[in-house]
């Protein structure tokens, strides 16, 4: 199992850097800008340097919007796909990992809507794999925070859409308010109402699956 | 703050989501409820938990198998994507990465093309009646077609029964004559708005109209009920006397005909020719020709 404690400290950097404009760009971003310009001029081993540098976050993200590895392996893929396509519109003096973190939301958003669907028409069951069990624990620990999980998943993903995504950002992600309203192209205060609402009902949940306490 | 409707508010208090103001006043609050006090602790519970078993160092990284399929399905499918970029985001990509190289050059280049396209499309415009098919079209000399579509003209005015008699006496009949709507080319038109003269080519036709009086409860006036007759006038100096030639498209049954030959008696001539203010045009009866001097 590998964990990967560092990538909110990451993202976190990327916005800074991106809501400094009159800042100069980082060394990083002036190597992504030189990437996607030799993308934009047709050379693809350029492009495969920049999936390599974010696949991990795109997929991570999309384990955790959606629940389940096909499922995020089909969004990671579109998200390349879309940001190959539309690799021109990329402010290169800007960070590239929040456009991206968007693209992904956007593409769960949708894929998760078809899903929604398939399950209505085939009453398919879900198997969420996105938060298995720690196995560095004892069997008995292990399967029963693995059961937490799940339940804990359930909860999640019976909440409305935009609230799902919110608080999965905000408290799952641990991005700021400032960072989620960017990634979601919404402002703080919608944000919050969004995140507040969300908890409370994640909290009615537990409690009614931990033995109907309120 | 109403405990009633706090929950929202204490689950972003305890996360410290609230802007600092407000987070003061609950804060204030909450120290003196007891209530909020226990549901701030459950919903930190809650968050805790929530924590504790999706963040991360518990949620499981992507394996490398499975990033390596999704960037080798990406790289292959590139290819094609490359050839299946669609027209717009082409042109979209060519302008955004001319747009970075050449900055203004670009931009001053797209709204030359903006405004020459407008151009062009304003002279197509005007241009379409004179190189297209002309107002008037003659079959031979003093043969001329019935105008097409003049009904999509400008319309200079009507008038009910308004004719010149050489008779002084006021006319005794409480019948109403017919309406005569007037319409002329658009070029004409546009032409003697700007210079106060016919250009060769004018084209003016008249529509005759039978009135009919509505006297009802409720309802009276005249109002125009059927076509009766349509005549034009068209100046055309190299065919014409005087320069202007006039034309009786109605047959003796009321029908209209497809062409006509010139009227050669000279009665609409002489008329004409006496009487309208401006180059055999009755400006003076026609108030659209009139403002549309004064607006020049």
């Amino acid at each position: 199992m590998e964990h990967e404690p560092n990538s909110t400290a990451m993202i976190q950097s990327a916005f800074l850097m991106s809501r400094s404009p009159d800042a100069e760009p980082l060394p990083e971003t002036l190597e992504i800008a030189a990437l996607v310009r030799r993308t934009l001029s047709g050379d693809s081993a350029a492009f495969e340097c920049v999936i390599l540098r974010y696949e991990r976050r795109v997929v991570t993200l999309a384990m955790k919007l959606l629940g389940t590895r096909e499922d995020a392996q089909d969004a990671a893929q579109e998200v390349f796909l879309r940001a190959y396509k539309y690799l021109h519109r990329l402010d290169l003096q800007k960070p590239m990992e929040p456009w991206l973190m968007r693209m992904t939301v956007n593409v769960c958003k949708n894929i998760s809507r078809k899903r929604q669907r398939r399950l209505n028409t085939f009453s398919e069951s879900e198997t969420p794999e996105a938060f298995p069990a720690d196995k560095s624990c004892d069997p008995y620990t292990e399967i029963l925070e693995g059961q937490e999980r799940q339940m804990l998943w359930k909860a999640l993903n019976s909440l409305p859409e935009r609230e799902r995504i919110a608080v999965t950002l905000r408290d799952i992600e641990g991005l700021s308010t400032a960072e989620v309203a960017a990634i979601l192209e919404s402002s703080e205060s919608t944000v919050r109402s969004q995140v507040s609402r969300a908890r409370v009902r994640m909290k009615d949940a537990i409690d009614q699956m931990m033995g109907g306490e309120k | 703050m109403s405990c009633a409707h706090s929950r929202e508010v204490l689950a972003l208090f305890i996360e410290d989501d609230l802007p600092t103001v407000q987070a003061e006043r609950v804060r204030h609050h909450v120290n003196a409820c007891r209530n909020c006090q226990q549901i701030c602790q459950q919903l930190q519970k809650s968050q805790s938990f929530i924590k504790a078993r999706l963040k991360s160092p518990f949620y499981v990284s992507p394996s490398p198998e499975l990033l390596n399929a999704v960037r080798q399905t990406v790289l292959s499918q590139i290819q094609d994507e490359r050839q299946t970029l669609g027209w717009g985001v082409k042109i979209e990509r060519a302008l955004t990465l001319a747009f970075r190289k050449h900055g203004y050059a670009v931009a001053v280049v797209a709204i030359l093309v903006i405004i020459s396209a407008s151009l062009l499309g304003q002279m197509r415009h005007s241009l379409s009646e004179t190189h297209g098919r002309p107002a008037a079209v003659f079959e031979s000399k003093n043969m001329l077609l019935r105008p097409e579509r003049y009904r999509e003209w400008v319309f200079v005015g009507s008038s009910i029964g308004l004719e010149y008699s050489v008779s002084h006496e006021m006319p005794t009949s409480s019948t109403p004559d017919s309406f005569h709507n007037v319409y002329v080319n658009p070029a004409a038109y546009k032409e003697y708005a700007k210079t106060g003269a016919f250009p060769e080519g004018t084209v003016m036709v008249l529509e005759r109209v039978r009135s009919e009086i509505k006297k009802e409860p409720g309802l009276h006036g005249i109002y125009e009920k059927e076509f009766i007759a349509l005549e034009a006038s068209v100046k055309d100096s190299s065919r014409f006397q005087g320069g202007w030639g006039f034309f009786d498209f109605t047959d003796q049954d009321g029908k209209v005909k497809a062409k006509t030959q010139a009227l050669s008696d000279g009665s609409c001539r002489s008329c004409h020719e006496e009487r309208a203010e401006t180059d055999h045009v009755f400006t003076q009866f026609y108030p659209v020709l009139r403002s549309a001097r004064m607006e020049s």
